[in-house]
């Protein structure tokens, strides 16, 4: 097997566009999670959520912006900035390349403002553009079709977890030598009436803080009440070691293995026994032990059924030193980006790995007797070298992805 | 205004070109305008004419080649079926 480099990450985030600018804000704390200026036909019940400022105009001429969704721009945005940072990886047999996208819902705002058309307004005349912006694999899609990248192209939909797939599937792909180079990530864009008028109604979103709503996701506290969704998305240039090496490429880091199961119990309810075993397999993978992992993004929603259950398969899949390896949430800050999540996760932990620094979980106020892990609470943690980071996502369906990298 | 300079506008618009880059006898394809830009295009010439263009875009990009032959064009369905309100 072939090992994998990643030369690039792109950030499209709440907390800012660019991987530096995301990774920053992290490390001071700083959350993306406010009142929203949602176009609403009805007030919502849930008023928050964490988006991204964002303008399209900046990024795209007004022609093309028309052809993509929201979630597609963030994409293509995301996935440039990698790609600029690995000076050249596309460079070479085009064929030989893949793009691998997680996406929960592909085209949200598409889909919604066409209902709204139809049954809200009444009229018949839907953008001649709407099956094209709305498909799920558009943002994928996009990515190959703007850099000629002519090998496999291929979407991932499991919900929280579609992300960490795609990544884990790209790193399988070059690691077998089907593909030497690969842009893996997930995008997002899923901040519409109905999108979060559904959520609400599975009782899972966060109450709003009512001193700060910034505070409002507050993972392994025992004050939280749900998660807050985000949007955005992040991209990673996954390449060939020795290739990455012989092109003088600069390594970031090292996609060391990849790990995934199934619940198989419950369509929402997750299980510690598979969440843990996710873990494992991602350390075999990575023939890594617990000793060698210094820090776990943990999946950590903020949600009453997520953290107690990643808590005990965090027990589980460290054993001993469960108590020692610091594990944060991150979606305090950036909120839950459904099918982008594992990607900008794995961006934040990249930057812990990179930079030593340990992003906090946020708003961890009142701990719970269930969440006894050192969950670098409430402030950003620098720390010594470290060899290895895990980064979570668990969706509902039962999917667990976990994603093993190494420092360079 | 003239159904050119209405579609001149419109393409001004929808394309981001400049005024003096729509000339009668501008091409469609020097514009960018391939079969699938073809269709937003009748779709807005629908919104802003008020006129049903029946006839296929792809049918449509092949037949008229110029901004004047796609003018001329409007101007027919205008006539043939002219605004109900």
């Amino acid at each position: 097997m072939r090992r994998v480099a990643v030369t690039g990450i792109g950030v499209v985030s709440p907390l800012g566009v660019g991987a530096e600018a995301f990774f920053e804000a992290l490390a001071a704390g700083r959350s993306g999670i406010r009142v929203l200026a949602i176009d609403a036909p009805r007030p919502l019940a849930t008023r928050i959520g964490a988006a991204v400022d964002f303008n399209a105009g900046e990024h795209f001429p007004a022609p093309k912006a028309r052809m993509l969704d929201r979630v597609s721009q963030f994409a293509l945005v995301a996935a440039a900035e990698a790609i600029a940072q690995s000076q050249g990886a596309l460079h070479g047999d085009q064929a030989r390349m893949g793009v691998f996208v997680g996406t929960g819902m592909g085209g949200a705002q598409t889909t919604d403002e066409s209902y709204r058309t139809l049954y809200e307004s009444g009229s018949d005349r839907l953008k001649p553009f709407s099956v094209l912006l709305a498909m799920a694999n558009a943002p994928c899609a996009w990515i190959a079709l703007e850099h000629g990248i002519a090998g496999p192209s291929l979407s991932y939909s499991c919900a929280c977890a579609s992300s960490a797939v795609a990544i884990g599937e790209a790193f399988r792909s070059i690691a077998r030598g089907d593909c030497d180079v690969a842009i893996a990530g997930g995008a997002e864009a899923p901040l519409t009436f109905g999108t979060i008028r559904a959520w609400e109604a599975l009782r899972t979103l966060a109450a709003e803080d009512p001193h700060d709503p910034s505070a409002s996701c507050k993972p392994f506290s025992k004050d939280r009440s749900g998660l807050v969704l985000g949007e955005g998305a992040a991209m990673f240039v996954l390449e060939d070691r020795d290739r990455a090496a012989a092109r003088g490429a600069t390594i970031l880091a090292e996609v060391a293995g990849y790990g995934i199961c199934t619940d198989a119990t419950h369509i929402t309810r997750p299980t510690a026994e598979a969440q843990s075993r996710a873990m494992r397999l991602a350390m075999e993978d990575a023939r890594l032990s617990p000793a060698q992992v210094g820090y776990v993004n943990a999946h950590g929603t903020g949600t009453e059924a997520n953290d107690g259950v990643e808590t005990a398969a965090l027990h589980a899949a460290l054993a001993d030193r469960a108590k020692d390896v610091p594990v944060s949430s991150t979606k305090s800050m950036h909120g839950h980006l459904l099918g982008a999540a594992g990607a900008l996760e794995f961006a934040a932990a990249l930057q812990a790995l990179r930079k030593q620094v340990l992003p906090p979980t946020m708003h961890l106020a009142q701990p719970d007797p269930a969440c006894d892990l050192d969950y670098v609470a409430n402030a950003a943690r620098r720390v010594p070298a470290f060899e290895a980071v895990l980064s979570n996502s668990f969706a509902f369906g039962g999917t667990d992805a976990v994603i093993a990298a190494r420092a360079a | 205004m003239s159904t050119l300079e209405r579609l001149r506008a419109l393409l001004q618009r929808e394309l981001e070109v400049s005024a003096e880059s729509l000339r009668p006898g501008t091409t469609l394809e020097s514009l960018g305008i391939d079969s699938l830009r073809m269709i937003e295009i009748v779709f807005t010439i629908e919104d802003e004419f008020k006129v049903a263009v029946r006839a296929e875009p792809a049918e449509l990009r092949e037949r008229l080649k110029t901004l004047g032959d796609l003018a001329a064009y409007i101007d027919e369905l205008v006539r043939a079926a002219p605004a109900a309100s």
